[in-house]
């Protein structure tokens, strides 16, 4: 009888330990709980972790720390677990150090712009909890109504709003770390110059590879006073990208400039009736904003560039529910996809911004040839692709063609002299691109950085730097003994 | 162990984990098995690769409030409720949950008189100061109940169990709404005494699947077809869930005829006189089965607007307040956590006082000492006085 049933009491040494030093209901050793940790929002599936801890403390993310370093165990810390590159899944059954419950806004100072929070802060409670006083945290992730301001660090994650604010790493001050041996560091500063080499700059976007954030001090940007949302049709995907790359150089930086193909609006129509007309074979959202007048000229120079790139049809939301449903139906894009078929993979690189449509056209000639079907939605203004590969992965060789197109994708984006990644991380997923993006020395570089951190590479190992360059990993994700974790 | 859940249904979640910061226990936990897309994984666990039923998964299903937030926040659809029901039946019945204590408890409800009787010595026992204050009680159960009294034969007004001998004040100003619109009421009292969904929730499925023929069969006497209003958010859901819980052409024909009774009020509010507006200030509380079950909660604002000063919405996405039918007694410390938000974001707007279209929101609110009525009561008022 389950209500007759108790925790069981640890045997195993690392997990008695970790129990003395959290409380033992924060630490979970149940073989189907930590099942749960072995997966992120991707397609990457880990093996299963070793205990998995909520700490709620910087002493106790210290302490795991120094536990595993003395039982020679690696580390990897998670926040909401909706990462895109499968960078918080386990490998080598390593401890999983849960943000969960480290979700406090410590303080928010309006006089300096700054706010401390704790990792596990949702991005979207953050700007909520800001708004009303008249800020907001700029960067935006698709899926910010979940994410945590720590997995933002980790990815250095960006944003439809990014184009004009720039990625997390524009918004992140200082960054208290605890790193792998247990000692805790105070990276970059709240001063506007702070001294010394830039690691605070080297921690984002590091994946969890170098320690892990425990307080996180962000910039907040004020709100502003006035926004205009336009929605362009064109009928074709080229004029589309090409307004992109007209509006930028013709010196317009709009807040937000994104492309959905027609695939892709309509599977929104489908799931949540935004209002985007389903006819078009590509719309762009864009978003511009500041003070009255100057928003004003910016929509009609929009406009212009729209119209004389063929749009088919511009318009101005009308109201603010007009604009949210807009904004709505952008941000549950990668959802809807569900409507569709079960399992998708969605693809991130960034190309320069004059070869978006020579780049697309290359993204539907591949998949035809492969035979999988592609919705394309992206951050446009900053040449970021996100295309998105939708499939059933019961039907046999479906996931192998998934794959293979991906990495034509890739090196398409990467001939054009596009990067691997535009804000999902590096993870697992694109590790061993990385050689093909960077020289022999650019990697053995990165790699000792990574090992100035992390001499034992007990940090998230076996992600981001290839194999062949990335220190001790393969030391680290040796076999746990068969029973350990049975 | 095979849950008995639908093999389609378990598939269709592609664990994108949007669902996470809907879910009340995720966000006072910051626990993934206390999510949903954690407890489905577990599910996954336990049917396709026979994870044995420890203390840590039967507390993760045994801790969901079946709020199913997640479920209109799912992109892909997924049935949470189904799975969840399916599960707690089938664990129930293997004796892996703690629902059979519950059973003899549960019994009560479908014996209105045996359920008034103790109801009435438990309404004693909180002036006593003799109940456990774990129960989180409102200090004034009723003693007394004024009769049940039919008008006509227009409406059914479903009055159900507890409800029934807690708030039967409701019930008489829900009617008393009806009538003013012109038309003449009947009170199902105890010819149909209680609808099972507290026993669905409890992965009770058997007697639910009685309570809800017993219903049925007594509604629907000589063809009957009158609408059936509800004025408890967790009944109507799980009477407009009977198609799917009896699979019976019956129980489709019988769910189309029942509505909220915000919802049947909205679309018949010319019906009603204008009177002076009630000078407060209101929030609304969207019980979790009105808003993502019965997906019905914007009549609660079209029928409350035209009767009070002003309406107040929260700013918390509607996250469940931790009532939950039985929940709230069954886990009285999650469920407390749970309601520190909702009073937060209560205490964030500052209204007069909450309106609350589900009885076991309006106790569990006014547990925690915020004012809570429900929005017939308003209405009634304003229509009425406070006579």
């Amino acid at each position: 009888m389950s209500w007759l049933r108790r925790r069981s009491r640890p045997t195993d040494p690392l997990l008695a330990d970790l129990c003395g030093a959290l409380a033992p209901d924060r630490v979970r050793a149940d073989g189907a709980e930590r099942s749960l940790t072995s997966h992120d929002a991707s397609v990457f599936d880990g093996g299963v972790s070793g205990p998995v801890c909520f700490p709620t403390s910087t002493e106790e993310v210290q302490a795991i720390m120094r536990l595993a370093e003395r039982h020679e165990r690696s580390v990897v810390p998670r926040g909401a677990g909706t990462g895109l590159a499968g960078g918080a899944i386990p490998l080598g059954a390593p401890i999983v150090v849960s943000t969960g419950k480290m979700n406090r806004v410590v303080q928010v100072d309006l006089e300096n712009r700054i706010a401390w929070v704790e990792p596990g802060v949702i991005n979207l409670d953050l700007s909520k909890e800001l708004r009303p006083k008249g800020f907001h945290f700029a960067p935006d992730p698709s899926s910010q109504q979940v994410c945590t301001l720590g997995g933002n660090v980790a990815n250095n994650s960006g944003g439809p709003h990014c184009l004009a604010y720039g990625v997390t790493d524009a918004h992140v001050l200082a960054i208290e770390v605890v790193l792998p041996d247990g000692q805790v560091a105070m990276l970059g500063g709240l001063e506007d110059e702070p001294g010394g080499l830039d690691l605070r700059g080297a921690f984002v976007g590091s994946e969890g590879t170098l320690g892990i954030a425990t307080k996180i001090a962000v910039r907040l940007t004020p709100n502003p006073p006035a926004v205009r949302t336009m929605l362009l049709s064109f009928a074709s995907v080229r004029d589309a990208a090409q307004t992109v790359s007209d509006v930028i150089a013709a010196g317009v930086v709009p807040a937000a400039l994104e492309v959905m193909d027609q695939r892709m609006v309509t599977a929104i129509e489908n799931y949540v009736g935004a209002g985007y007309p389903t006819d078009a074979a590509a719309v762009l959202l864009a978003e511009v904003e500041g003070l009255d007048t100057g928003v004003d000229i910016d929509v009609a120079r929009i406009d212009e560039i729209g119209r004389a790139n063929n749009a088919t049809n511009v318009s101005l939301a009308g109201s603010e529910e007009e604009r949210a449903a807009l904004w709505k139906g952008r941000k549950t894009a990668f959802g809807a996809v569900a409507q569709i078929a079960p399992d998708y993979y969605l693809h991130d690189t960034v190309v320069p911004r004059a070869k978006l449509a020579d780049v697309l056209e290359q993204v539907y000639e591949i998949v035809d040839r492969h035979e999988v079907l592609v919705l394309n939605v992206f951050h446009a203004g900053d040449g970021n692709l996100h295309p998105l590969l939708v499939f059933d992965a019961r039907e046999e060789g479906t996931l192998e063609r998934v794959h293979a197109a991906g990495a034509e994708i890739l090196r398409a984006s990467l001939d054009a002299g596009g990067v691997l990644s535009g804000e999902h991380g590096i993870g697992v997923e694109k590790q061993h691109y990385m050689a093909e993006l960077f020289a022999d020395a650019d990697l053995d570089h990165q790699n000792r950085l990574r090992q100035a951190f992390d001499p034992a590479c007990r940090a998230n190992p076996g992600k981001v730097l290839p194999m062949g360059h990335s220190c001790a990993d393969i030391q680290a994700l040796r076999e746990v003994p068969t029973g350990v974790w049975g | 162990m095979d849950l008995k859940i639908n093999p389609d249904d378990l598939n269709s979640c592609v664990q994108c984990g949007l669902c996470l910061p809907h879910c009340p226990t995720y966000r006072v936990t910051g626990d993934e098995a206390l999510s949903p897309r954690g407890r489905i994984r577990l599910m996954r666990e336990v049917q396709d690769h026979d994870a044995p039923i420890t203390y840590e998964v039967s507390e993760a299903f045994d801790t969901c409030v079946q709020c199913r937030g997640c479920e209109p926040a799912c992109p892909s659809g997924v049935p949470y409720g189904r799975l969840i029901e399916s599960t707690r039946e089938t664990l129930t019945k293997a004796g892996e949950l703690s629902a059979r204590r519950q059973k003899l408890a549960f019994g009560a409800l479908a014996h209105p008189r045996i359920l008034r009787f103790g109801s009435t010595l438990l309404a004693l026992a909180v002036r006593l100061r003799l109940a456990p204050k774990r129960l989180g009680l409102p200090r004034n159960l009723p003693l007394r109940r004024a009769k049940h009294a039919a008008s006509g034969d227009d409406i059914y007004l479903f009055t159900g169990c507890v409800m029934d001998a807690w708030q039967r004040d409701v019930h008489h100003a829900g009617q008393r709404v009806i009538e003013a619109a012109g038309f003449g009421v009947t009170p199902t009292a105890d010819i149909a005494p209680c609808c099972g969904a507290l026993h669905t929730h409890a992965g009770l499925g058997d007697d639910a699947r009685a309570r809800a023929e017993a219903t049925i069969t007594a509604l629907s006497v000589d063809g009957d077809r009158r609408p059936i209003l509800v004025d408890s958010a967790g009944c109507g859901a799980a009477m407009k869930e009977y198609g799917h819980l009896l699979g019976t052409p019956e129980a489709d024909a019988f769910a189309e005829r029942v509505f909220d009774i915000q919802e049947w009020l909205a679309d018949h509010l010319d019906h009603l006189p204008r009177v002076e507006p009630l000078d407060v200030c209101v929030a609304v509380q969207d019980p979790c089965h009105l808003r993502h079950v019965q997906r019905a909660h914007t009549a609660t604002r079209t029928v409350l607007e035209p009767f009070v000063h002003r309406l107040i919405e929260l700013d918390d996405d509607s996250l469940c307040c931790g009532a939950g039918g039985a929940y709230s007694v069954l886990h009285p410390e999650m469920s407390s956590d749970i309601r520190a938000r909702k009073i937060a974001a209560i205490e964030r707007v500052s209204p007069d006082l909450v309106a609350s279209a589900n009885p076991g929101c309006s106790m569990h609110l006014a547990g925690a000492g915020v004012e809570t009525t429900h929005p017939m009561e308003l209405i009634d008022r304003a229509l009425h006085g406070d006579s």
